[in-house]
């Protein structure tokens, strides 16, 4: 337990040395649910309509703001290691008296409780400026659910950070799995609407399964059944990233 | 290897070969074997991919080795990684601090990561922080520090911990003398406290000035270890002879260079050259030069720990080659 709280004591201290990084990191969501979302709901005046239930574009977009959210961490984490890599600490944390886990566990413990002080930032703020029909008996799901799309979306990027040695070669890739991610899942509109073939896309997304629980949890929009369905989807979508990332991390020099 | 019962470090028949896409494998290491006695300073000696930074990330538990046994305080580092890394700390070639933190906090980061106890880091980080001279930058940000200065935060680290194994890949790199001076006296402190330090360097007077033992590696092979009244005594009849002339002339390198040389530097009237010959022959060359032209001054002096390098290093080429010819 010391070792993953010397990693999260690590992480805090980089992270407060910059005040543009410490407003990134809290108030981002928020600024783009009250920016982008207000001037959607305003083009979108009758709102969105998700299994059947109306909501208005702001409620629908707060699960998708708080997923963007946690993949937005997970994006600065993994080039934090090509960071840390350029300076060599990367490899000297390796002979760091830790496990490889330890190591893992620390960094995303610590991203985690970013995205859990995002999400309550944004909600609370959000409820208040714009009345988002918040179901607060769900707030224990919604930190579940930044919990392990945080933890998911870091194993993810940071596998293919670490396996990936040049930083533009990276950024090729993560522009191109953000975008195709992005644009076939549920964050911006109800794939309901979406072509038919760009659906099957999406129920394989797990930026798709991310968002639903999110907004099952927020909004209550969803049913319990398809929920259940797409949280042991990303369960195993996590597991198997956790595994990778760990045997990438055994010998990273290989990789 | 015959084996010493206060034996920290020891490496048998280490092989490690890079296995890349579309490139031949590099054999790095071809069955190196070594050991580090407790309290011991031994140095890694050879040219650039000789195989000694690819050992020192074996060591460190970074990298797996493809073949033999290596071990720290008895414990294997393949098997038993995590507890090898609680008994070692390492200063690796890359220059590794976190920019984006001030040396103080460079230190107290460390200082957790190697469980000093959080009352102890504060002293322990102004001690080396004094020792170091890098007081004067205790709040400044690591990111707006010289490449020399940050080399000195990352080696002042090392000094923090009490881990019975030190790893330093050319950790003087980038110090100016007097930091350099700092440092080979701290590394030699922490020997005389019982630490093992294993270190890389190419600074071989610094080598020659701090190390117990020496190890020349070549190829990814030992090509000698030993003390170095004993390394020397492998290149035999090799001399130093420096010669000052009343005046230089063409015929006097003439003369030189029908010697067999392994060095040869001019300056003014003067010669410095590497002779790898018998006594007889190096006064027979004073005596060839002296009729060429008369000597005003002459010194002839045993090999440096740089003649014995370059011509085991040599010696290893010559085999090598031959190796390759058979």
């Amino acid at each position: 337990m010391r070792m993953i709280l010397a990693v999260m004591y690590r992480e805090f201290r980089i992270r407060t040395t910059s005040l543009t990084w410490m407003f990134y990191d809290i108030f981002m969501p928020l600024l783009y649910l009250l920016v982008f979302g207000i001037g959607f709901n305003s083009a979108f005046p009758d709102g969105v309509v998700v299994d059947g239930v109306r909501l208005s574009y702001n409620a629908f977009f707060l699960a998708g703001v708080l997923s963007m959210a946690s993949f937005g961490i997970a994006i600065n984490t993994a080039y934090g290691f090509f960071v840390d890599r350029e300076n060599g600490i990367f490899y000297e944390f390796l002979t760091y008296p830790m496990t490889r886990s330890e190591f893992l566990v620390g960094k995303i413990l610590f991203n985690c409780l970013l995205a859990l002080v995002q999400a309550a930032t944004t909600i609370v703020v959000g409820s208040a400026l714009l009345g988002l029909p918040i179901r607060w008996d769900l707030l224990g799901l919604v930190a579940i659910g930044q919990v392990l799309g945080t933890a998911g979306w870091f194993f993810f990027l940071m596998t293919f950070a670490i396996r990936i040695r040049r930083n533009d070669m990276f950024n090729t890739f993560l522009n191109v799995v953000y975008f195709v991610l992005m644009f076939s899942s549920s964050m911006f509109y109800p794939t309901e609407a979406l072509p038919r073939w760009l659906q099957t896309v999406s129920l394989g997304n797990p930026l798709s399964w991310h968002t639903d629980i999110l907004r099952y949890a927020t909004v209550g929009a969803g049913t319990v059944e398809g929920i259940i369905v797409k949280g042991v989807a990303f369960v195993c979508f996590l597991a198997i990233f956790f595994a990778l990332a760990v045997q990438t991390i055994r010998n990273p020099l290989r990789a | 290897m015959s084996s010493h019962e206060d034996t920290v470090v020891r490496v048998q028949d280490l092989v490690k070969v890079y296995r890349k896409k579309s490139r031949n494998p590099v054999r790095a290491l071809d069955g190196l074997s070594l050991e580090v006695r407790k309290g011991e300073i031994l140095g890694l000696l050879g040219k650039n991919g000789a195989g000694k930074t690819t050992l020192l990330r074996i060591l460190t538990t970074l990298i797996q080795p493809t073949s033999g046994t290596a071990e720290v305080c008895g414990l294997n580092v393949v098997t038993d990684p995590y507890r090898v890394r609680q008994s070692i700390c390492a200063v690796l070639q890359e220059n590794a601090v976190e920019v984006f933190l001030s040396v103080l906090d460079n230190l107290t980061t460390f200082g957790r990561f190697h469980s000093i106890p959080r009352r102890e880091i504060l002293t322990r980080a102004e001690a080396v922080m004094v020792q170091f001279g890098l007081d004067e930058y205790r709040h400044q940000t690591v990111i707006d520090l010289s490449g020399g200065l940050k080399r000195r935060v990352q080696v002042a680290k090392v000094f923090m911990v009490d881990k019975p194994v030190v790893f330093l890949d050319e950790a003087t790199t980038g110090m100016d003398p007097v930091n350099k001076r700092a440092t080979l006296e701290a590394i030699r402190e922490q020997a005389q406290r019982g630490r093992t330090i294993l270190l890389t360097t190419h600074i071989l007077q610094e080598a020659e000035e701090l190390c117990d033992r020496i190890a020349i590696v070549d190829h990814g092979r030992c090509i000698a270890i030993g003390d170095l009244p004993m390394i020397k005594s492998m290149a035999v009849q090799v001399y130093d002879i420096t010669v000052t002339f009343k005046q230089m002339r063409p015929e006097i390198l003439e003369t030189v260079k029908s010697f067999p040389l392994l060095k040869l530097d001019t300056a003014h009237t003067t010669l410095e050259m590497s002779i790898k010959a018998s006594e007889v022959s190096t006064f027979a060359l004073l005596d060839a030069l002296s009729r060429v032209e008369p000597i005003v001054h002459f010194e002839v002096t045993s090999a440096s720990l740089e003649d014995v390098f370059l011509e085991l290093l040599g010696r290893s080429d010559r085999n090598a080659a031959a190796g390759g010819r058979s």
